[in-house]
């Protein structure tokens, strides 16, 4: 006996300790540039009121000076300036934090709200089929459109594109939940749970909840990536930040115009854009790499 | 980034390329002798009672004629229809002697008495025609004969000649109207004009043909009928840079639709050329409710104007494409009070700020100024779209610097009309066209016109008695004093900050001849008889 213990002790302790998540994320190269680029572009947006070199809504004569690096360009506006004289640089880091206020906020609120829904529709059949089916409508309006109802009704604004993203947001996040938090009803533990009288708050929060959170979350990191592109198209659209308020998708709609003349107005913008998007969508299929046992590499 | 000069033509070739592909292939095609044009936006109707629209004024000058013309100087009343007119000396009769030899598209003599029905539709509350009050105070309007026409006034009307001379005045054919009913202007238009209506497809193009009986042309026109080419087809391409890619790749002969960037490449372009007035009848100006607090105060309003550099928005934003304007018509219009040119405020940040000051605005820590706990902060209404976001972004970038904080909240045109016939805002941007000072006196001024078009909610006693002085006058000098009375009061109390005033440019092919621009309303082709092909 105490030798078949013996015998069995060091196979268990041999075995190599599992390494946390944040360490594997961080072996994935790819994953690791990408996030270290959103945090700085995060780190900027945030300080920007100190770290901006100009006042982001002073016009200048100084119209549309290029970038430093073309010959036109000097060091005191390094990014140019636009149509109206502004720093662009400023503005891009002013525009950055408009845009990920409204990345985050719509992901956020979106996603809390359809995480509730899905856990609700998973845990209560008899609420499953009507939630399912408002859910099914809300996913039948493109956000464009809601953000151009929206816009004509509160007007147009940073607030009104929150509100068509989170509401575009729901559905998605609800029908995604939902699917997770099914494969987790089926489990044992949930009968268990029900059985010994949890009450359904503890078993909704704790058994279920918790399981199925992480693959919402990255499925959250994509959301997020696309809430910022729609964002962007909604304030190309005139429909989102109000001047002089800088935001990327406004800014490289201003930019239009001046693109043979000027092309570093609408340029700039767009290429922040797509670096934000890039990062938050390799983060994401990082992630999910990670959490999909699948693809998960030991 | 600036590209090299190769480099720069091929890319520029490449976008071309790739927008002229984007427009609807019926535009490659199209009849010899034909010449296309691009635009902006199309008209809800072609009703000259009930389209306003520049979109819809431009085809109406077209497919119809009106009693007199509007020379080129936009000060002129030249024949039309009617070769001649007297004016009975109490001002309030009007006869015109009507030409014997014009007939409509299908064939049909006009005569007299289609004038008469043309004008008692205008004013006809059936009609519910929102330019009404352009035909003056008519009381009746009879036919003596066939080539006779008396216009009777209830009291004499000033502007009259000049808004005859519009396409509201357009003479039409009963007959048509009856026969349309409710399509007429939709599905088809029997009118006088050098050309006549084949096709419209909403949203998409009008095809005109040449009328080839039309030999009654204003005598404003080289070519007094019939025009020279044989089809004008209208078409609407919204997106600035592709109409400017379809005047580049020859798919569209000649536009006014052509953003101020692309103004230099197309005179740097040897296949095309620009045609230009010096006359600019189109004013852009910001308008200020005079009843809202902060800028309830004329100082406060004065320096705003003081604040704003028009000379910085036509130079930097309009490509100095455009005339600044501190005056709120041309100083070109007729009944413009030449002796109020050295009083216009002209761009003064140091005295705006001390105005501000005297006002009692105090600047805050935040650069904004703020009195009795209020910070001076107008809300300003305008247009979506690159032209107004531009405007009002500059005008707010100037007003920062003498810390006022204008808040800006553009709408769609849809959403727009609406919002700007309410009382929310303090501001609003507006851009209109005019053919003579006192119309938009007229306009803009009188009482009756609040809360639309006179946002400004300006009512004052003494503006209306001038305007019907000057309005109701027989003698140049009564009219010309009355509108300079109202010039200075409205000028004084620094009820709009003027931007600039638009003059007409159209880019045109070198293949179609030189013509002089019409600034009326706005249409810069107005009859399209001179249109035609040098080689």
């Amino acid at each position: 006996m105490s030798e078949a213990v013996g015998a069995a002790l060091p196979l268990h302790t041999a075995r190599k300790p599992r390494p946390g998540m944040l360490v594997r994320l961080m072996r994935d190269r790819v994953a690791l540039a990408a996030g270290i680029v959103l945090l700085l572009i995060i780190l900027a947006a945030l300080l920007s009121p100190w770290i901006a070199p100009h006042d982001p809504y002073l016009t200048t004569r100084r119209r549309m000076l290029p970038p430093v690096w073309e010959a036109r360009g000097t060091w005191t506006y390094v990014l140019g300036t636009d149509s109206l004289g502004r720093c662009m640089l400023s503005r891009l880091l002013y525009g950055t934090r408009s845009t990920l206020l409204v990345g985050i906020t719509a992901t956020a609120i979106g996603g809390a709200i359809g995480m509730f829904i899905g856990f609700l529709s998973a845990f209560y059949s008899r609420l499953d089929g009507i939630l399912m089916r408002i859910n099914d409508v809300l996913l039948s309006i493109p956000a464009i459109l809601l953000g151009l109802a929206l816009a004509a009704v509160i007007g147009s604004g940073l607030y009104a594109i929150i509100v068509a993203l989170v509401i575009a947001t729901i559905p998605t996040v609800a029908r995604v939940t939902r699917s997770a938090a099914l494969v987790v009803m089926a489990q044992d533990y949930m009968e268990a749970g029900r059985s010994i009288g949890l009450p359904d708050h503890t078993l909704m929060w704790r058994y279920l909840a918790l399981n199925c959170i992480s693959s919402v979350f990255v499925y959250l990191t994509l959301r997020f990536a696309q809430s910022i592109l729609l964002g962007a198209v909604l304030s190309f659209l005139g429909l989102g930040a109000q001047p002089p308020t800088a935001e990327l998708g406004m800014m490289a709609s201003s930019g239009r115009n001046e693109l043979f003349i000027a092309p570093h107005i609408a340029t700039i913008p767009s290429l922040a854009i797509v670096v934000i998007v890039l990062c938050a969508n390799v983060l994401g299929d990082a992630l999910r790499d990670l959490l999909d046992p699948r693809l998960r590499k030991l | 980034m600036t590209l090299l000069p190769k480099t720069k033509t091929l890319a520029l070739s490449a976008i071309f390329s790739a927008a002229a592909a984007l427009l609807p292939a019926p535009l490659l095609a199209q009849a010899p002798n034909s010449v296309t044009i691009v635009r902006e936006v199309d008209s809800d109707r072609y009703d000259p009672h009930r389209s306003t629209a520049r979109a819809g004024t431009e085809i109406l000058f077209m497919l119809g004629d009106t009693l007199v013309s509007l020379d080129f100087d936009m000060n002129t009343i030249k024949p039309g229809l009617a070769t001649s007119w007297t004016v009975s000396p109490d001002g309030k009769t009007y006869t015109f002697k009507l030409r014997n030899d014009v007939t409509f598209c299908d064939g049909k003599k006009m005569t007299a008495a289609d004038v008469v029905y043309s004008i008692k539709r205008w004013i006809d509350p059936a009609t519910r025609s929102p330019v009404v009050w352009r035909a003056g105070p008519v009381d009746d309007v009879v036919a003596i004969d066939d080539t006779t026409v008396e216009y009777r006034l209830k009291a004499p009307y000033s502007e009259l000649l000049y808004q005859l001379a519009q396409s509201f005045g357009i003479i039409i054919d009963k007959a048509n109207v009856e026969a349309l009913g409710a399509d007429f202007g939709v599905k088809g238009f029997n009118g006088t004009g050098p050309f006549c209506w084949v096709d419209w497809r909403p949203r998409n193009d009008m095809r005109l043909k040449r009328n080839a009986a039309y030999k009654w042309g204003p005598p404003i026109s080289e070519n007094t009928g019939p025009a020279h080419v044989e089809e004008v087809i209208w078409r609407v391409v919204p997106e600035e840079t592709t109409r400017l890619a379809a005047v580049m790749t020859g798919q569209s002969q000649i536009t006014q639709y052509i953003p101020y960037s692309g103004l230099a490449q197309i005179r740097a372009n040897r296949n095309l050329r620009v045609l230009e007035t010096k006359e600019a009848f189109w004013t852009y100006f910001i308008g200020f409710k005079i009843d809202k607090a902060g800028i309830d105060d004329p100082l406060v309003r004065r320096a705003m104007v003081m604040a704003v550099d028009q000379e910085s928005i036509s130079k930097d934003i309009n490509y100095g494409e455009t005339q600044p304007a501190y005056s709120y018509v041309s100083q070109l219009a007729r009944d413009w009070d030449k002796s109020y040119d050295g009083k216009l405020l002209k761009t003064n940040v140091a005295e705006a700020n001390k105005l501000l000051d005297q006002a009692g605005w105090v600047r805050g820590a935040d650069g904004f100024r703020t009195k009795n706990g209020q910070k001076l902060s107008p809300l300003a209404y305008g247009f979506a779209g690159s032209t107004w976001q531009k405007l009002m972004e500059s005008v707010q970038g100037d007003l920062r610097k003498v810390g006022v904080d204008m808040r800006v909240q553009m709408f769609d045109a849809t959403v727009a009309w609406g919002k700007l016939a309410t009382q929310e805002f303090d501001m609003f941007g507006m851009s209109f066209p005019y053919v003579t000072a006192g119309e938009a006196l007229n306009l803009y001024f009188r009482s009756q016109n609040v809360p639309t078009p006179n946002r400004m909610n300006w009512k004052n006693p003494d503006t209306d008695a001038a305007l019907v002085r000057a309005s109701t006058a027989i003698d140049d000098a009564t009219r010309s004093s009355g509108f300079a009375a109202v010039i200075q009061q409205v000028h004084d109390a620094a009820v709009w900050i003027p931007l600039y005033h638009e003059p007409m440019k159209i880019a045109q092919s070198v293949r179609l001849a030189p013509f002089k621009a019409h600034n009326i309303y706005g249409s810069g082709l107005y009859k399209g008889l001179d249109l035609k092909y040098a080689r």
